[in-house]
Order: C-alpha cells, then structure tokens, then sequence
C-alpha cells in the first residue's frame, strides 16, 4: 500500500500557494525551550506531515497554528505565523474566529455527549453558517460525506455520538471540523487510538479532504506520513531538521538525523 | 477485677504475645527470615490476635449479658405484683441497683464492714443509723434489701468468673498461637483473614445502626398511627396539638413549610454556587482558585446555629424593616423569606464545591475539541461543559435539597415555630424538624400521640430525603457514561 501510494502520488507542490508562512517561532513552557527557530511553508491544498520522535515538540507547533497554545497559562510563543499574509499572532486577531478557519482534530476522538447530528452542527450552529434548518440539514449531510461517514450513521443521526465505535467517533470529529468549512485542518495523530482498518479508512478521507484545503498531521507512523502527505516535516529535540517532498524525504534524507529516525536508529 | 482493668491485663498480655510471637518465628528459623512463610511481623501479630480477640470478646459480651441474667436472678426475690406491671418493675430494679450500689459505697467508704454489707437485714437499726449518718440512700424494705444483697453477691462472683476465664483465654489464645508458630504456619493468611473480618464487623456495625434507627422509626409510627387516624396525619391542614387531648397533628402545614423553605434556600443556592462553580473551574486562575475555593469552603464549617443568629439579628429584621412592612406583606420578624435566605447562603459551598469538582472532571479534550472548532470560552461551557457536567450537578442540588429538608437550627431561629400553610414568605412557618424538637422536648409521655407524632414526622422526613437521595444517585449513575 505504501509504495503503491508513493508511485501514484503526482502532484506538483511547488505549483500550490503558502497557506502559512512562519518564521523564527519560537515556544516555551515555563523555563523549557520546546520549539526553537522553526521556519516552515504549508502549501494549501496539500497534506503536510509533521514525524519525529516522542517529545519533539511536533503537536506543540502544530497546536501554535491555531493558537491551542493560548489554553495553557505557562506556553509562550514568539515569531512570525502568517496564515494568508496576515499575522495570527497579532494582537488584532481574535483566537476564535482564527480557530473558526484553522480546525483541529485530536489524538483522542472526543465527540460532545450529543447526538451525532448535534455534534456536526455545533460548529455551523456557533458561527452562524446556516440560515435555517434545511441549509442546516445539508451542511451536516455534506459535512458527514465528507467524512465517509453519511451511510453509517444516516439512520440514526439522532443517537449519541460516544456510541459509535472508536474510527466512526474520529471520523465524526473530522466531519464536526469540516462542517465550519476552515481553511486548514490540523490533525494531531488522529489515527493513535484507531485500529489498522479505521486508520485506513480516515488516511483516505484524509487524501480525499486534501481537494479543499490543506491538512497538517502530526503522526508518529513514518508509513502513514509516507502515504497520506506530499510534504513531510522533521522534527527533533524541538527543531526542524528537515523539511521537504515526501518522497525526497523518505528516499533521499539530506540530514543525518532524519536518515537515523526513518530508519529507525533513533526515536 | 473490674472489666476495665481485665481488658488492659489481655491487652498487656496480647503485647506479650507480639513480643513472643515474634521472637519464637525468628529463633524457628536460626535468624534466617526468608525461610518463613511470612515475614516475623504477622508471626506477632498472630499471637497478639489470639490472645485479645477472643478474651475481649468475651469481655464484651459478657458485660451485656450480666446485668440481664442478674436482674433475672434478682427478681425471684421481689413480690409477683411489682413485677407484674413493666414501669413498677423498672422502678424496683433501679431502686434494687441503687441500693447495691450504696452498700458498696459504704463498704469502700469504712462504714460497714464487708461482712457487714453482705448480711445487712431491715431490722439492723445501729448499721441503718450509720448508713443515714453517711448520708448513704438504701431501701428499707426487707425484699429490696434482700434483692440488693443478692445483686451484689451475684455481680462479685460473676466479676471474679470473668477475670478467671478473660484470663484463662487469653493465656490459652497466646499458647496455641505460640505452639503453631512454626516456619511452615502461614501466619499472613491468618492474619489477613482476621484483619478482614474486622473490616467485616465495622460495615456491619454502621448497617445495623441504621436498620436500627429505621426500626424504631417505623415501630413508634406504628404506635402512633393505632393512636391517630394516618388519613388525618397525612392530610390534615391544621397541626394544633395540645397534651390534653383534642389535638389535630395535620402534617401538611409542616410539610408545606418544609418545602417552601427549602425552595428558597435553593433559589439562592443553585445559582450562586454554580456560577461561582463555573468561575473557579474555568475562568479563575490556579492562584486564584488556591484561595477562593477553601474560602468558600469556610462557609460549610460554619455551625448552623451560627447562621441561626445571623438570620435571627440580622438578616430578619432587615427584611421586615425593608421589603415586608413597606410592602404591607407582613410585621414579622421570623419569616420563611428569612429563613430560606440564610440556608441558601449556608447550601452556596455544598452546591460550588461539588460542582467544581464535576466540572472540573469533565475531560479536557471536551473542551479542546470544541475550542477548536472556533468556539469561545462562554459558549464551550454552555454547550459542551455543561451539559456534560449536568448530570453531576442535579446530584449536587439534589444534595443539597436534601441538606435543606433536614436543617433545623436556622429555621427554628429564622422562620419562627408557627405551622401555617401560606403563600406569603414573609410570614413565619415552620418545618418538620423544628416540630419534632417541639414535641420531643419537656416530660414526655411516650404513650401519647402528642409525642409519639415527632417518630411519625422523622420517618416521613426520612422518606423524603431518602426518595431525593435514591434519585439524586439514579440520576447520577443514568447519564455517568456519557463522556467517559
């Protein structure tokens, strides 16, 4: 599956736009320096993955995208983050509406205890996305399709989401995250608790997601970065080793320490 | 021996057998511990348990079942006809106790000889003179006397039984214990099946006090309703009792005064406490909350006659001078307004404090999740925080409705003792609990329905808190699940 994946993939990455451009970013938690001097370019329109080793500061960066960091009192972040040209960290730029454009999806499927319905309206219901019922009915099926979720649940929208099984609760996440239509959707190992079919299932939703916008993932399984992402990110001990074409990646590393962790000498 | 001091003689030797015990597991073994099946410590206590338990239990029961077998005894020497009537007989048994009693104080104090005290007769007039003289009471009539005299013989061999058998077993427990001290024994498990019969005994002794009080509970209701029509208990309107006869114990006034205060006490409570809950679960900084939670907390250490007072000076007449007598709706200074305010303030802590912790139970990729989709602070808590804690915090209401239900202090101080069943809250009323004290206090006659009402009253009020309790845990443990 993996090489078959690697051999079809034919997109062109350096024709795509920069969704986000930073710069020099730099995060703290309290006195410990876990990003230092990153700078990287996220394409639109292409799924980005972030691999390293446990604690390397990966789904730190990932969470500086859309300001998740700001939940937590001690983090501090410094550098330049431009999602279309503009800074996010600003002070100008509310964290909610940026959230509204840059979802996220968790480790962790974490449905709300509310009906499968109720959980992908929640976000098209906060931002006021349908005008009625019926816009709001459809937002929810597509959202749902989206997610190859529709034909599991279309009968019994009205049950809890906590009652399906574990890949149908990550897929309605990302179906919850792509009903407020963002720009940019951030995935922070989202296939960690799913068993190897449900993982299959969602590394396509994931390729199929990537018509509309551009995804970031943070995976610790190089053979999921290697399907799934056009672009693959190094991190280690807080930097960013290597950053560049999947493919060139995992075929031809440039830095000593991406070719130890992929093959597997460190991590 | 007195049972006190048998008990530190089997406890000394128990501390004997420790020492023992220890020490023989050890030598059995030439000093190499790893041979034992256990390590020395349960060796010890073994022998330790097998002295005390079964010399204290015999202690224990036999110092219920004396005065029982001695009064049985006692009574063959009183008139059949005292004994017939169970109040005479009570009284003749005290007197006989009193009298034992006081010939042993004349004993200790050198005014008769032991022989003296164990033969005295009625008809001994220089020993009765004497005994006046030392201001020491006794019966004069010969069958009390013979009874008292009879009591004490009786009670001084059965004390020197016990010493010899408490004794006897203890020493016996220590010997066996010590003989099966061998590396072989297996001194854990033994000790570990002791240590859990304990564990055993203590839930058991909690149980049966309950049982116990619901028993009597019911068993007093019972009494009473053979006296008072249940019909008119239930759902009289009118509670006027009067310990010449003729009263009506209508319960429905007190129970209307029950619920309207409890009402407003969780008017009060449930949203102050639970926006105070929501402000140091989610906004308040760890500093801040460090500070502000235990300070709240205070509130719940608070005695309730304390708030009593409170309600009573202050905050009574406050509302008299402010809202009742300029709106013409009552003169009073006792009012369930007042009453219901105060318990309010006293229920804040109970409603924060549990609601803190349920929302704060709520798992943080709850929020995350929500947060991430663009939502504010605000709105996670009230579309995702909330109602994941809902649950929760109807069991902490429930809680503490059924806390309100059951005060007494602030309301007998607060809301007055008038039972009145009335829509106006700022008139006084009254409740269940300040009803039995009412009728609990002073000579009681416990054959009168005018007392026997209080037991009919604690058992609908423990119904009451049980139904809110049973559903407050159903309700609870129904929708647990969900975020788990």
């Amino acid at each position: 599956m993996n090489d078959m994946r690697l051999a079809e993939r034919t997109v062109d990455t350096d024709a795509k736009a920069i969704k986000f451009q930073c710069r020099d970013v730099q995060v703290w938690y309290g006195d410990k320096h876990a990003i230092k001097d990153v700078d990287v370019d996220i394409l639109d329109k292409t799924v980005t993955a972030f691999i390293g080793p446990s604690g390397c500061g990966k789904s730190t960066f990932l969470r500086c995208l859309n300001r998740m960091n700001d939940t937590i009192p001690i983090a501090r972040v410094e550098g330049r983050m431009l999602l279309d040209g503009e800074d996010i960290y600003d002070r100008r730029v509310d964290p909610v509406q940026l959230r509204a454009s840059v979802g996220m999806v968790f480790q962790k499927p974490n449905p709300f205890p509310k009906s499968i319905y109720d959980n992908v309206a929640y976000g098209p219901r906060i931002h006021g996305l349908a005008r009625n019922k019926a816009e709001l009915d459809e937002v929810v099926e597509k959202a749902l399709r989206g997610a190859a979720l529709w034909d599991e649940v279309k009968d019994r929208l009205s049950e809890t989401g906590t009652g399906l099984s574990g890949g149908q609760q990550q897929r309605l996440c990302i179906a919850r995250a792509v009903a407020t239509s963002p720009e940019v959707l951030l995935m922070d190992e989202p296939c960690s608790a799913l068993d190897p079919i449900a993982t299959a299932q969602v590394e396509e939703l994931i390729d199929e997601l990537r018509s509309q916008f551009s995804v970031v993932i943070v995976t610790h399984s190089m053979q999921q970065a290697a399907r799934v992402s056009q672009k693959t990110a190094f991190f280690h001990l807080g930097n960013l080793v290597e950053y560049g074409a999947t493919d060139d990646i995992f075929t031809r590393p440039q830095d000593p320490r991406t070719e130890s962790y992929i093959s597997g000498r460190i991590g | 021996m007195p049972p006190f001091w048998i008990m530190i003689s089997v406890l000394a030797l128990a501390a004997c057998a420790y020492v023992l015990g220890r020490a023989r597991a050890i030598r059995s073994v030439d000093g190499n511990t790893r041979r034992l099946h256990s390590r020395p410590g349960y060796y010890a206590w073994n022998a330790a348990l097998f002295t005390a338990v079964p010399a204290l239990m015999l202690l224990l029961v036999w110092t219920l079942a004396q005065p029982l077998a001695v009064n049985q005894v006692v009574r063959g020497h009183l008139p059949a006809d005292v004994m017939a009537d169970a109040e005479s007989r009570s009284l003749v048994l005290a007197d006989v106790q009193r009298t034992a009693r006081g010939l042993t104080a004349a004993v200790a104090r050198g005014v008769l000889s032991a022989g003296e005290a164990a033969a005295l007769g009625a008809d001994d007039a220089p020993a009765m003179d004497r005994l006046a003289e030392a201001d020491i009471e006794i019966a004069k009539t010969p069958e009390v006397l013979a009874a008292a005299r009879d009591y004490r013989r009786i009670n001084s061999a059965a004390g020197r039984v016990l010493t010899g058998l408490a004794l006897i077993l203890a020493l016996g427990g220590m010997a066996f214990a010590l003989m099966r001290t061998t590396p072989q024994f297996r001194a854990r498990n033994v000790v570990e099946q002791v240590v859990r019969g304990l564990l055993i005994l203590c839930s058991l002794i909690a149980i049966a006090t309950t049982v116990g009080i619901v028993l009597s509970l019911v068993f007093e209701s019972i009494h009473f309703f053979r006296l008072y029509p249940w019909q008119d208990f239930f759902f009289g309107t009118e509670w006027t009792p009067s310990f010449g006869g003729g009263s009506k114990l209508g319960m429905l006034p007190l129970l209307w005064g029950t619920l309207y205060i409890s009402l407003i006490a969780l008017l009060v409570a449930v949203p102050i406490g639970l926006f105070a809950a929501i402000y140091m679960s989610e906004y308040a900084t760890p500093r801040v909350r460090t500070w502000v939670k235990p300070v709240i907390e205070v509130l719940a250490g608070i005695p309730t006659i304390v708030y009593g007072l409170f309600a009573l000076v202050t905050v009574g007449p406050l509302i008299r001078d402010w809202i009742a007598i300029p709106t013409g709706l009552g003169s009073s200074n006792s009012s369930v307004m007042t009453a219901g305010i105060v318990m309010g303030i006293m229920l804040i802590p109970f409603v924060s404090s549990l609601s803190d912790d349920i929302i704060n139970a709520v798992p943080q990729s709850l929020r995350d999740g929500s947060l991430g989709l663009g939502s504010t602070p605000s709105e996670t808590i009230r579309n995702v925080v909330l109602p994941a804690a809902l649950p929760g915090i109807v069991g902490a209401i429930l809680l503490a409705a059924s806390r309100a239900i059951g005060e007494t202090m602030i309301v007998v101080l607060g809301a007055g003792a008038m039972a009145k069943i009335s829509p106006n809250p700022f008139e006084a009323m009254t409740t269940i609990t300040v009803k039995i004290v009412g009728q609990l206090t002073g000579d009681n006659d416990f054959a009168s329905p005018e007392t026997l009402v209080a037991f009919a009253l604690g058992l609908t009020l423990f119904v009451i808190t049980l139904g809110l309790n049973v559903f407050a845990l159903y309700i609870v443990r129904k929708y647990r699940e969900q975020y788990e």
